[in-house]
């Protein structure tokens, strides 16, 4: 029983499932569902949709070079059988299989970490600008001196006199 | 020494056999007469293993070897490497090939210091040939046909192509491959020389249709006749001890 990797959508397939499509010229092609396998009859690149692995790793979304990725490599030359090197070797899949998987983690939670700086950045602009939507300005002034807010400058319109009024008449 | 058998009834015995100067690789057939020849007469000087590739029987036609190593097609499962890995000695190096043109043995002819090649392999497949095997590839047809491995028989001593080759191209060829060849059948008439037999330096393994006369052509360019494993030493020791003090 060997895992096969989707040609679409880099996932694995386990037995039992998706289907294989040999070419005439001896390629074979295995998907792991119709999804997949419809996106490959419609002549889909794999590159160019978004929830597959091929498009995430082109875009530097998801992790490309690392050192782990070289135990999953295929290899052509076996070596012969031994107890011991098939011993380490299992115990070596569960360590670098969870290396691998917090190196994935770390390279997300990397490409998110600016985010939350230019939020709080964002929201300061919008405090200093904005308040004002929320509440006005000498009701701030008059209650709270902790909030650092600038006075605004008001136009007070003219004042028109009594004895302008009498004036117009 | 020519043994005459089959394989299940049928006397393609170079399809289900692979044979050469370190091993001897054999399909798992229904009973196990084919397996028991090839035990009789080799157990005792080369390993023979029972093996199949891509879960096919057709062995003999899908990888080329010679003592040196074993190359393999691209469909061959990773457990059947393992298998060969484990059962054929340190010295042969198993590698599998990354090649379009999958059939291995009816693209190489090859014995353990030149090999004859397909026109149409790949580069990469052309070097790991000289790499593993440790021979010089050569490019060429036999009598117009491209499958040199199915149109040729080779091994260190002689060589057998196929029948309707002309003179010019078989003194070409026996020049450049430095062994005596000869234009043949196997299998009364069959052109599938490589496919109707397995040859080795002191062994040959053909069909039960194959005819007196083709078998002693056989013996006679392969030099079967006086060729036992311990003559081949004997031999070697009479060249290489000037005299005796």
């Amino acid at each position: 029983m060997r895992l096969e990797f989707c040609w679409f959508c880099s996932s694995k397939i386990y037995p039992g499932h998706g289907i294989q499509f040999v070419r005439n010229d001896a390629k074979i092609f295995r998907f792991c569902r119709s999804k997949c396998h419809k996106n490959f009859k419609m002549k889909r690149n794999p590159r160019k949709v978004k929830w597959t692995k091929a498009y995430r790793r082109l875009h530097g979304k998801d992790m490309t070079k690392d050192s782990t990725f070289e135990l999953e490599r295929k290899r052509n030359r076996p070596e012969r059988y031994d107890r011991n090197v098939m011993e380490n070797t299992l115990k070596a899949i569960k360590k670098i299989d969870k290396i691998r998987h917090d190196r994935a983690a770390d390279h997300i939670a990397q490409r998110w970490k600016p985010k939350a700086a230019k939020e709080r950045r964002e929201a300061r602009k919008e405090l200093e600008q904005s308040i004002s939507l929320i509440k006005a300005p000498l009701a701030i002034q008059s209650q709270e001196p902790a909030i650092t807010v600038p006075k605004i400058k008001v136009k007070a319109p003219k004042q028109q006199t009594v004895e302008d009024q009498l004036m117009e008449e | 020494m020519a043994t005459r058998l089959q394989f299940e009834n049928n006397c393609e015995v170079g399809v289900f056999s692979k044979l050469t100067n370190a091993y001897c690789l054999v399909a798992i057939g229904g009973s196990e007469s084919f397996y028991s020849i090839y035990e009789s007469e080799l157990a005792d000087v080369i390993p023979v293993v029972k093996t199949s590739i891509a879960g096919t029987r057709i062995i003999g036609r899908t990888c080329a070897g010679n003592k040196n190593g074993l190359l393999v097609p691209h469909t061959t499962t990773r457990v059947e490497l393992q298998h060969l890995r484990n059962s054929l000695p340190d010295s042969v190096v198993v590698q599998r090939i990354d090649e379009r043109l999958n059939a291995l043995g009816n693209h190489i002819a090859c014995n353990d210091h030149v090999a004859l090649a397909h026109t149409d392999l790949d580069r990469e497949t052309e070097e790991l040939i000289a790499d593993v095997l440790g021979v010089e590839v050569l490019r060429t047809t036999i009598a117009g046909n491209i499958l040199v491995g199915t149109y040729c028989a080779l091994s260190n001593r002689g060589g057998m192509v196929h029948p309707h080759t002309f003179i010019e191209e078989l003194d070409e060829l026996s020049t450049l491959l430095q062994v005596p060849l000869v234009a043949g059948t196997v299998n009364r008439g069959s052109d599938l020389i490589a496919a109707g037999m397995t040859i080795n330096d002191w062994t040959a393994f053909c069909g039960s249709d194959t005819t007196a006369t083709e078998l002693s052509v056989i013996e006679n360019v392969f030099k079967l006749r006086e060729a036992q494993p311990s003559a081949i030493v004997d031999e070697m020791r009479k060249s290489l001890i000037d005299c005796y003090v």
